[in-house]
């Protein structure tokens, strides 16, 4: 490995091989990633291995087959690995009996960080998720959302460098849920790994930089949804194009090989084209533009994540 | 994909030791078990025997105290094995109690809330979180054992002088190693039914059936069988025959204090076995 493929690893969340099986159960399959820093949503259905691939990465569980290495570093190495890991499970952990603060305080004392260090950050943790009214109520009182927060609170108050997230965003309103959005690219673009998995695949395609789609404990595909999209042959590509002359347009653009199928909008200001070759397709577009159609705009209908989930695993 | 700039820095200051890190655990545990009304009052009654162990000790060194008492009996009452093993029945009996009431809350919670990935998700291993709640239960349960045999012991060892503790030493020694044995199978045992029973009375309950059903088994094999090694699976039992050598007193019938102490380490070994297997953040299905 050269330096430069060193340096690299060291900034990614690398699994290579990696299989797990719990008994005669599948976990995860042969699963070879290359995470870099940013926002990467893991998508796929319940049961998918989702979780299965977050308890590796935390080391929570050990792969059967195969290695891992987050940002240099073995999960099987607890000590130097959580020191840059923050996790928050789906479930809730926090004990009702604790406060927020005493809750988050209590975790930064086992990173060994003094009481005084560990308040603050506790502190710190608890304004970036807008709990700090409530930091001195117990968790029993605290609502679904604020239990949520609290997690993430937890998960986020020692400033690791890798983020792994299980379905953070669920339960909170939409004001708490923008605010960590924002928190999430924040940290994004400071370099760190941010890694969630969503059910919402709106929500991902809104803040994720990469995706990861898993299914029966596979990886499906991996990159940015448009990357995955361009990757999905079989399924031609949708593009809403906006236009004064509707009929016109689409009578051109039909002449052409690569358009399968042309939907005019009920306004006939515009149309759903669908194409095996998008490049064809915008040079289509080009000529029919200088021949003097005025067209106002064209936006790819299905290079997102909903669609991409549903080409290769809707169908499953 | 976004432009990253790494601009973060990690954490550079100073962390505590290892073992500060480690008491945390404990340290919380500890605050939450002593706010229990039952856990503090069987504790504080635990302290009765050893004040009464103490007035014993103070009057066998004070002759001018016994004048008027029957010399045979004079001759009777003396500070020695005896004395340390009688002492170490009743506050034996005490920390099974306690491990009882206290052991019960310790992990079943952790489970039942998922919380185990939590602690997990800290620099923290499965072996020292194990360690950590071991450490809860003995450290509560030493308050009332060695720690004030110990003191009875220095007591004796105080009025009767050092010609009395050269030829006693084993003595102390014994009580507290006897001691630290009951402790760590009480512990295992209260945290074991802790990891298999999520509801804290019931595993109070198997707790304490632990010990009465080993010895009720152990006592049918002896009359069924007509031997007498039916009860070395009585943890009791074999933790007696152990003290006993270990106090140079004599010791009931049946399998001696080298097979009692092969048949406790089986015990301890096949209870760590069963936490390990339950103490896991994930659940595997099989």
């Amino acid at each position: 490995m050269s330096a430069s493929e060193r340096a690299s690893a060291d900034a990614a969340v690398v699994f290579n091989e990696v299989s797990k099986f719990y008994g005669d159960v599948l976990g995860v399959n042969r699963v070879t990633l290359n995470i870099p820093p940013g926002i990467t949503s893991l998508v796929g259905p319940n049961g998918s291995g989702k979780t299965t691939l977050m308890n590796l990465m935390t080391g929570l569980i050990h792969p059967d087959h195969g290695s891992i290495l987050m940002r240099g570093i073995s999960p099987r190495d607890p000590e130097a690995l959580m020191r840059i890991t923050g996790y928050a499970t789906q479930y809730d952990t926090a004990p009702r009996w604790a406060t927020g603060f005493t809750f988050i305080t209590t975790g930064l004392l086992l990173f060994g960080y003094s009481r005084t260090a560990a308040e603050e950050k506790a502190w710190k943790a608890l304004e970036r998720v807008s709990l700090t009214d409530a930091a001195n109520r117990k968790v029993a009182g605290y609502s679904k959302g604020m239990r949520q927060r609290v997690r993430l609170a937890q998960a986020i108050a020692h400033d690791p460098e890798v983020l792994v997230l299980d379905e953070p965003l669920n339960g909170l309103d939409p004001l708490v849920r923008a605010e960590t959005i924002a928190l999430f690219r924040l940290w994004a673009n400071e370099g760190k790994h941010v890694i969630l998995s969503s059910h919402v695949l709106q929500e991902v395609d809104l803040i994720s930089d990469q995706v990861v789609l898993i299914a029966n404990g596979m990886i499906i595909a991996e990159g940015s949804i448009r990357t995955v999209r361009e990757e999905i042959e079989e399924h031609p590509s949708q593009y809403l194009v906006r236009c004064h002359d509707a009929s016109g347009v689409a009578s051109l653009l039909f002449s052409e090989d690569h358009v399968t199928e042309i939907r005019l909008n009920s306004d006939r200001m515009g149309l759903l084209v669908m194409t095996t070759d998008r490049e064809q397709f915008a040079r289509a577009l080009g000529r029919i533009a200088l021949n003097g159609h005025r067209i106002e705009g064209v936006v790819p209908a299905d290079e997102n994540v909903d669609a991409v989930y549903e080409y290769l695993i809707g169908g499953e | 994909m976004s432009v990253y700039k790494r601009g973060y820095q990690r954490y550079s200051g100073q962390l505590t030791t290892p073992w500060a890190r480690f008491l945390v655990l404990p340290r919380y545990a500890w605050r939450r078990l002593y706010q229990q009304r039952l856990v503090l009052l069987l504790t504080m009654l635990a302290f009765v025997w050893p004040l009464v162990c103490a007035a014993f000790i103070y009057l066998t060194n004070h002759a001018e105290l016994l004048q008027g008492l029957d010399p045979e009996f004079r001759q009777f009452i003396q500070v020695d094995g005896r004395f340390f093993s009688i002492f170490m029945y009743v506050q034996a009996g005490f920390a099974v109690f306690i491990a009882a009431l206290a052991g019960p809350g310790l992990i079943a919670p952790d489970l039942a809330n998922n919380a185990l990935p939590l602690y997990f998700s800290r620099p923290l291993t499965r072996w020292t979180y194990a360690l950590a709640r071991l450490t809860v239960l003995v450290g509560m349960l030493s308050v009332v054992t060695w720690m004030p045999g110990l003191i009875l012991f220095a007591f004796q060892v105080g009025l009767a002088g050092g010609s009395w503790f050269r030829a006693n030493w084993t003595l102390g020694v014994g009580m507290i190693s006897g001691f630290l044995v009951w402790l760590l199978i009480l512990s295992l045992v209260a945290m074991a039914s802790s990891a298999y029973v999520k509801w804290r009375v019931v595993a109070a309950a198997v707790s304490l059936a632990f010990f009465f059903i080993l010895s009720g088994v152990g006592e049918m094999i002896d009359q069924v069988l007509r031997v007498t090694w039916g009860h070395i699976i009585d943890p009791a039992w074999a933790v007696n025959q152990v003290w006993c050598a270990l106090l140079g007193v004599e010791a009931p019938e049946g399998p001696g204090a080298a097979a009692s102490a092969v048949a406790l380490a089986a015990m301890i070994l096949l209870l760590v076995l069963v936490i390990e297997r339950k103490l896991r953040p994930v659940e595997i299905v099989s």
